[in-house]
């Protein structure tokens, strides 16, 4: 039984490029993860509003592509994003806030 | 009983098999007769005793069973049992003991009844052993028998039999008082008087006693004990030799006369007429023989014949025949010693007689003797005034002719003073002198001789102021006799001649510093006749009549004379003369005084004092010669005395040997004091005489042997030299020689000397060997120590009991008999402390081990005293000891056994008694360490050892060996080693071998051989015992655990038992908790009335049938209604209490019924306490088929349940809300410990002193219950666990941050397992288990890989996982083990 995962790519209201990711990453399905992120290519939002369970395999997934990713976090996920130094990397957003992107 | 045919064999064979005489017989007994049945059926404990029994070599017997059957050992059978064997074995004690029953019978019950062991010391039996009722004394002990169960149905004797020695000392106490006060006693009716008191003190043994005397030709009653005189019995008289008939007194032939006048010694029996009222000597019946024995004087017929009654319950052996005779002898020799002194009386008054008449003889032939003397003497003066130039021979044989001539002149004179003094004859003439200067005058005349000797003279008379009425030729006789006396025995300082005035007395002294006279001869020194024996002086010459005449002749001048002397310090003569002449005849006093002249009567005083000195002696009369004279005439021994001579000089041994062969005596020669001392040894001779030079050992040196060895201690000494100086004789009488003869010696003078000695040891003797006989007839052992402490003398007794004789005396400390310090220091020392209050204190006593000379081990009890030696006046330690060492042992037996009674019967398991006894055996025998191996048959045997943790596998090859070796030994038989010892015995797991071993410290005697086999027979009972409670126990245990199940409590719960009675640990309350199928969980607390093993089968019963109600219908309520009509069923179960309830583990939701139960308790997470006090109805039973209420309650996250049975809360004198409200504190305590460690800490926390009371179980739950999930290592399963544990979380009520904490911290381990898992061990599983204590989360990860250190690169991710964990949980390890690695992961949580 694997872990579920949703991810739906699209643009966001500024076309940027977008994957919103739902459900939990965990080392079981944080290939499928990887995956996506290297099917687009270029600067990236990744809104992680609807996942409830971010592992350590799942950050290493998203620290490989840090540069280029914008995260869209919600509150739950912020220790884990702190603690393992990717929020220094990446530009992340609260979700919820709904503004444009940053600088 | 009959008894069946050949021994048996089998089983009955074996038990008797210790003893092949008396088991041989026992075997014999038809037991399937008795009430013990077959000995095949016999139970373990009676075979135990009976091997024991037949062991030992200490007299035993025992009785077993309803009919107390008696069995008995073959050394009791020896000194007890007499003709009742083999009769007695198998039946019941009280036929085999009926004429004591009474005695014993109650002492029997006693033990059978309390189960304590009796003493009795020296108890007095009448037994019918050996064919006559008879006087017996018994010191024993009995002690109770258990059998298998540790009842008592039996009892073992230890005795010895003390008949002998207390019937000894009871004689020997008779003996002493006849010999008691021997000096008050002087006429022969005081001696026989003093006798019959004295026997009639001792009726047990002497119920009467007749003392008849000899009197011409007939016997005359002199003494009497317990019957009057002139009874049938008693005839005052009785004809000797039975020629006389019809005498007065009618009663010729009672008592066999003419065979006792012969010396004989009867046995008469008391039957007939004149018997007929004898009295009973202080028992029931009268004496039926009575032993008739001759009162036997030396060398003579005897006195006459003592008839002694005999005590009829004792035989007449030697002892007691032994007996009789020595009270006979005694009296026999008070009769002596009376008799000898009237006769002593009279002979003083015939010679009293004799000395007037010599006397008168004397002077009548002196007189006649004057006339041919003066003719001899005017001549031989003519010849020497003629012949002064002839040769020198001539001359010579004139002056001799001369000297002798004056001698005897002055000899004769003496006498005719003597007579006529007697006579009152003397013709007096007293005339005034200046007594001062005449007194200086005649003292002149001496002072050449005087100075020729060697001796200062000193003459102090100055003149005195009134004059003296003196008769002249009197006077010089005094001084010149005083003035002859002093050189004769002064060898050198000074004689000392004085004159003064004292009062109305002139005062003349005379002092010389001489040999003195000894205190003993002061009241004979003026008597006639009278010579000082042994003195030494310069001459042997004196016919003992100076010091008398000198006395008679100061008498008839109305004076006194008076001598004072300390021997070797010289003597003083005081003779005091009243001044004036009242005092004096008148007719014989003159006025003026005579005109000076030369006094006649000086010169053969110093003429013969001359010739003591050493410059004239040369010629004539030899001193042999002269003292041959007065002792010469009557030699010769009144009976034949045995005399030794020791001389290296053939030629003198013979003459010696042939001169005292003719004088009657009995002669040993020997040529040395080696030899002489031997042969004294042997056989010890009247008297020795010995010459001084000799070679090996000398003259002194053999004194010396002979004085320190108390059988030759009295033998008189003579020894003989021909060292002439008084010097060489002083040596030889220091040494403790009883004479000295210089040589040559006259052959007369010899004998006279042999013989005065001969009879002064003989009356000396007389005292020492009835001491000896006494101290030798002593039961006890006794001994005299010297100021150091060297043993000095023993008796009979001292050799039996310690194996020492008197060959080796003296024996100086430490004496040989101690233990010794090598391989006993513990005893030696004992002996040692004790033997120095010996020294020191004046009285006291102690019991000791000593070592016997045979190397046994014996205990005495010594008693000592000091005292004065009469003989030295030096101190010494007279002793008695008595041989303890059957009451020592026997006292050591009892304690020994009860203490390992006591061990064994509080062990509550086989280990337990097992190792307490060790102990036991360990400080009994203070030894290094006891080991017991038992052979189950496993590879190695099983050790207990007092040594802490010692195993097999420790022990050296050799004690192994050892242990081992055993095996093979008959059980119960100890065998001694080197440093200790061993025995089999059996264990109820295979054979078990035991080893004391004692390191060397002390030996292993043969009484520690029977107590370690005692002990071995009752451990091994014990042990038997013990098992049979271990087994009991371990199947009420495994019972216990069948209805206390389940054997997997549910996760969040901890319960506890603790049941009040020991050892069988079961009881009556219960827990229990049973999963519901719908996943909820039963709980059950119960508590049935009492306790033990009836309680728990109620118990057992209401628990399987509350279990089967709840897994029914799941609802309390109406299952504790259910159990109500159950339970009415069952005996023991009204009123029992029960907690029932049934959880839901998900929600915490509780739904309860109590029937009659304390509350529970629900400790919140806050430390508030809530009591689950509803839904509560009557105990079980009480009122069956009314319905019972239920409650809910919801049992908050991390709130803990705690239910219970009373005997935790309860406590007598405090209200139970107290109990409760401890168990509450208790229990939030613990918040931060597991359920498991919580319930051990409030078990411990709330019980009372001395432990619980009463049965105690008690139930734990904490919720939720932990999370516990093992799942295989795949990635797959991280979603599923993850959602279990969300859901538990939950279920803690964390807060949503925490939980995320969690998640990931948990997530990341998981993770980390199942790649290692993956590496390592694929498709092994991960365990993951969460627990939520109060205040903290617990979490552990177990998987069974390995963990790489984090490392950059490709495991960064990996790396970042650990520090995820780290940052999310405030306590994180990482423990690698060989199977596998466990993460444990902590949080604080509120």
């Amino acid at each position: 039984m694997t872990t579920p995962l949703t991810l739906a790519p699209g643009r966001g209201p500024d076309g940027a490029a977008r994957l919103a990711v739902g459900g939990e990453i965990d080392m079981s399905n944080a290939g499928r993860l990887a995956e996506a992120l290297d099917s687009r290519p270029g600067p990236l939002v990744v809104d992680l509003t609807e996942v409830e369970y971010l592992d350590s395999a799942g950050l290493s997934v998203l620290f490989a592509h840090a540069e280029r990713l914008e995260l869209v976090v919600p509150p739950l996920l912020e220790p884990v994003l702190t603690v393992s130094g990717l929020a220094a990397l990446a530009t992340v957003h609260r979700s919820g806030v709904r503004d444009g992107p940053q600088g | 009983m009959e008894r069946s045919g050949p021994p048996g064999d089998g089983v009955g064979a074996q038990v008797f098999a210790s003893d092949p005489e008396v088991g041989a017989d026992l075997a014999r007994v038809d037991w399937a007769a008795t009430p013990l049945g077959p000995p095949e059926e016999w139970p373990q404990s009676l075979r135990t005793a009976v091997s024991i029994l037949l062991s030992s070599r200490f007299p035993m017997w025992m009785a077993w069973g309803e009919e107390l059957t008696f069995f008995c050992n073959g050394a009791y059978r020896r000194d007890t049992l007499g003709r009742k064997y083999p009769w007695a074995l198998g039946r019941p004690a009280s036929e085999v003991w009926a004429e004591i029953w009474g005695d014993i019978g109650p002492r029997i019950e006693a033990v059978l009844g309390t189960g304590r062991a009796t003493w009795d010391e020296g108890l007095l039996l009448f037994l019918e052993r050996s064919g006559y009722t008879e006087e017996t004394y018994h010191t024993f002990s009995y002690s109770p028998l258990r059998d298998d169960t540790g009842d008592v149905v039996g009892m073992l004797c230890v005795v010895s039999e003390e008949t002998e020695r207390v019937i000894g000392e009871r004689r020997m106490a008779t003996l002493r008082d006849l010999g008691s006060d021997p000096s008050v006693i002087r006429t022969e009716q005081e001696v026989l008087a003093f006798a019959d008191r004295q026997l009639s003190r001792n009726p047990q043994d002497l119920p009467f006693t007749l003392t008849y005397l000899f009197d011409g030709d007939d016997a005359r009653l002199a003494g009497a004990s317990g019957v009057t005189p002139g009874t049938p019995v008693a005839p005052r008289v009785l004809p000797v030799g039975g020629s006389r008939t019809g005498d007065e007194s009618g009663d010729e032939g009672v008592w066999p006369v003419a065979a006792l006048a012969e010396g004989e010694a009867r046995l008469v029996p008391l039957t007939g007429a004149p018997f007929d009222d004898l009295p009973g000597g202080g028992r029931s019946e009268p004496p039926v023989e009575a032993l008739v024995v001759p009162l036997l004087q030396q060398g003579s017929a005897p006195y006459g014949f003592l008839v002694a009654g005999l005590n009829r319950y004792r035989a007449l052996d030697d002892r007691y025949r032994g007996f009789v005779e020595l009270a006979a002898g005694h009296i026999a020799s008070g009769i002596g010693s009376a008799r000898s002194y009237e006769a002593q009386q009279r002979r003083a008054e015939e010679l009293a007689e004799l000395d007037r008449a010599k006397t008168t003889f004397f002077s009548n032939v002196s007189h006649e003797l004057r006339t041919p003397l003066t003719l001899i003497m005017g001549p031989v003066e003519e010849l020497r005034t003629r012949l002064a130039d002839a040769g020198d021979d001539v001359r010579t044989e004139l002056d001799a002719i001369h000297r002798n001539g004056l001698r005897l002149g002055k000899l004769v004179n003496t006498l005719l003073d003597f007579s006529r003094i007697e006579a009152g004859r003397m013709q007096a003439r007293y005339e005034p002198v200046e007594l001062g200067a005449v007194t200086a005058e005649l003292a002149s005349v001496f002072r050449s001789a005087v100075e020729r000797a060697g001796l200062t003279f000193d003459v102090d008379c100055p003149a005195l102021d009134e004059p003296v009425h003196v008769d002249r030729t009197m006077w010089e006789k005094v001084i010149l006799n005083l003035l002859s006396n002093a050189l004769k025995f002064t060898f050198e300082g000074t004689v000392r001649v004085t004159v003064r005035r004292s009062g109305p007395h002139a005062v003349v002294t005379v002092a010389d510093t001489g040999t003195g006279v000894p205190e003993a001869e002061m009241p004979r020194l003026f008597e006639r006749f009278h010579r000082i024996e042994n003195a030494r002086s310069r001459s042997n010459e004196g016919s003992g009549i100076g010091l008398a005449l000198v006395r008679e002749l100061v008498g008839l001048h109305g004076g006194t004379i008076d001598a004072e002397s300390a021997e070797g310090k010289g003597t003083v003569f005081t003779v005091r003369v009243p001044f004036g002449t009242a005092h004096l005849p008148e007719g014989s006093v003159v006025s003026e005084p005579a005109a000076a002249r030369a006094s006649a009567t000086a010169g053969p005083y110093v003429h013969e004092a001359l010739r003591w000195l050493p410059v004239g002696a040369a010629e004539g009369d030899g001193p042999g010669e002269a003292a041959a004279a007065p002792l010469g005439s009557d030699a010769g021994p009144t009976r034949s005395a045995r005399v030794m001579v020791a001389d290296d000089n053939a030629d003198m041994r013979e003459y010696l040997t042939r001169i005292l062969t003719a004088g009657g005596y009995e002669v040993t020669a020997v040529t040395d004091g080696v030899e002489a001392l031997d042969a004294a040894r042997r056989r010890t001779p009247d008297l020795v005489v010995s010459d001084v030079m000799m070679p090996r050992l000398d003259g002194l040196e053999l004194v010396t042997r002979l004085r320190g060895d108390s059988r030759t201690a009295s033998v008189p000494v003579l020894l003989l030299s021909a060292r002439a100086g008084q010097e060489a004789s002083i040596e030889g009488l220091r040494a403790g020689a009883d004479d000295y003869l210089v040589k040559p010696f006259a052959a007369a003078e010899l004998l006279a000397r042999v013989r005065a000695n001969v009879e002064l040891a003989r009356l000396r003797g007389h005292h020492l060997r009835w001491r000896t006989a006494l101290v030798d007839s002593l039961q006890e052992a006794f001994f005299v120590c010297d100021e150091s402490g060297a043993v000095v003398e023993i008796n009979t007794a001292f050799t039996d009991i310690l194996g020492y004789g008197p060959e080796d005396l003296p024996y100086a400390p430490a004496h040989p008999w101690w233990p010794d310090a090598v391989t006993d220091p513990g005893a030696h020392a004992q002996v040692g402390e004790a033997f120095a209050g010996l020294l020191v204190n004046p009285r006291g006593s102690y019991t000791v081990p000593v070592t016997r000379r045979d190397g046994r081990r014996r205990w005495v009890a010594v008693n000592y005293n000091k005292a004065e030696d009469p003989d030295t006046g030096r101190r010494v330690t007279v002793g008695t000891f008595r041989d303890v060492t059957a009451e020592h042992y026997a006292v050591q037996r009892e304690t020994a056994l009860a203490a390992l009674s006591t061990s064994l019967s509080r062990a509550s398991s086989m280990p337990e008694a097992l190792s307490g006894a060790l102990d036991q055996l360990r400080s009994l025998w203070r030894a290094d360490v006891v080991l017991a191996a038992v052979f189950d048959g496993d590879d190695t045997p099983a050790l207990t050892a007092t040594g802490p943790d010692l195993r097999w596998e420790d022990l050296p090859e050799a004690r192994r060996e050892r242990l081992d070796a055993l095996r093979g030994r008959p059980p119960l038989t100890v065998v001694t080693e080197d440093s200790g010892a061993g025995v089999l015995l059996e264990h109820p797991q295979g054979p078990l071998t035991l080893w004391v071993d004692l390191g060397g410290n002390r030996p292993f005697t043969s009484e520690d051989r029977l107590l370690l086999s005692l002990l071995s027979g009752h451990l091994a009972q014990g042990l038997v015992r013990a098992h049979q409670i271990d087994q009991q126990r371990e199947a009420a245990i495994a019972l216990q655990r069948a209805i206390l199940g389940p054997a997997r409590l549910p996760d969040g719960f901890a319960v506890r038992y603790e049941p009040a009675s020991r050892p069988l640990e079961v009881g009556g309350d219960w827990y229990d908790t049973v999963t519901l199928p719908d996943g909820r969980i039963g709980i059950v607390v119960g508590d049935c009335v009492g306790r033990g093993l009836e309680a728990a089968s109620v118990m057992g019963q209401l628990r399987s049938a509350c279990r089967a109600l709840l897994l029914q219908d799941p609802s309390p309520g109406r299952a504790l209604e259910a159990l109500d009509q159950f339970a009415a069923g069952v005996a023991g179960a009204l009123c029992t209490t029960v907690f029932c309830g049934v959880l839901d583990p998900a929600t915490g939701e509780l739904t309860y019924s109590s029937a009659g139960h304390p509350p529970g308790i629900l400790v919140h997470r806050d430390g508030t306490v809530r009591l689950l006090e509803e839904g509560r109805a009557l105990p079980l039973a009480v009122r069956p088929g009314r319905t019972r209420p239920e409650a809910t309650c919801s049992l908050p996250a991390r709130a803990t349940l705690l239910l219970y049975t009373d005997g935790l809360v309860e406590r007598r004198r405090l209200p139970l809300s107290t109990g409760i409200a401890q168990a509450g504190d208790a229990v939030q305590e613990g918040r931060d410990m597991p359920v498991e460690d919580l319930a051990g800490a409030v078990m411990a926390r709330l019980e009372p002193d001395g432990g619980y009371d009463d049965d105690v179980a008690l139930l734990l739950y904490r919720h939720p219950a932990p999370l516990d999930i093992t799942f295989p290592a795949e990635s797959s399963q991280l979603a599923p666990v993850r959602r279990a544990l969300r859901s538990w979380l939950a279920r803690c009520e964390l807060p949503p941050n925490a939980v995320q904490n969690v998640l990931v911290a948990v997530g990341e381990a998981c993770a980390n397992a199942i790649e290692h898992g993956h590496r390592h061990a694929p498709g092994n599983d991960v365990r993951l288990r969460a627990v939520a204590l109060v205040d903290t989360l617990r979490v552990t990860v177990a998987d069974s890989g390995r963990w790489k250190d984090p490392q950059p690169g490709a495991d960064t991710h990996r790396g970042r996982g650990m520090s995820l964990m780290r940052a999310m949980m405030q306590h994180v390890t990482v423990s690698p083990g060989p199977s596998g690695t466990t993460v444990d992961m902590q949080m604080r949580i509120d």
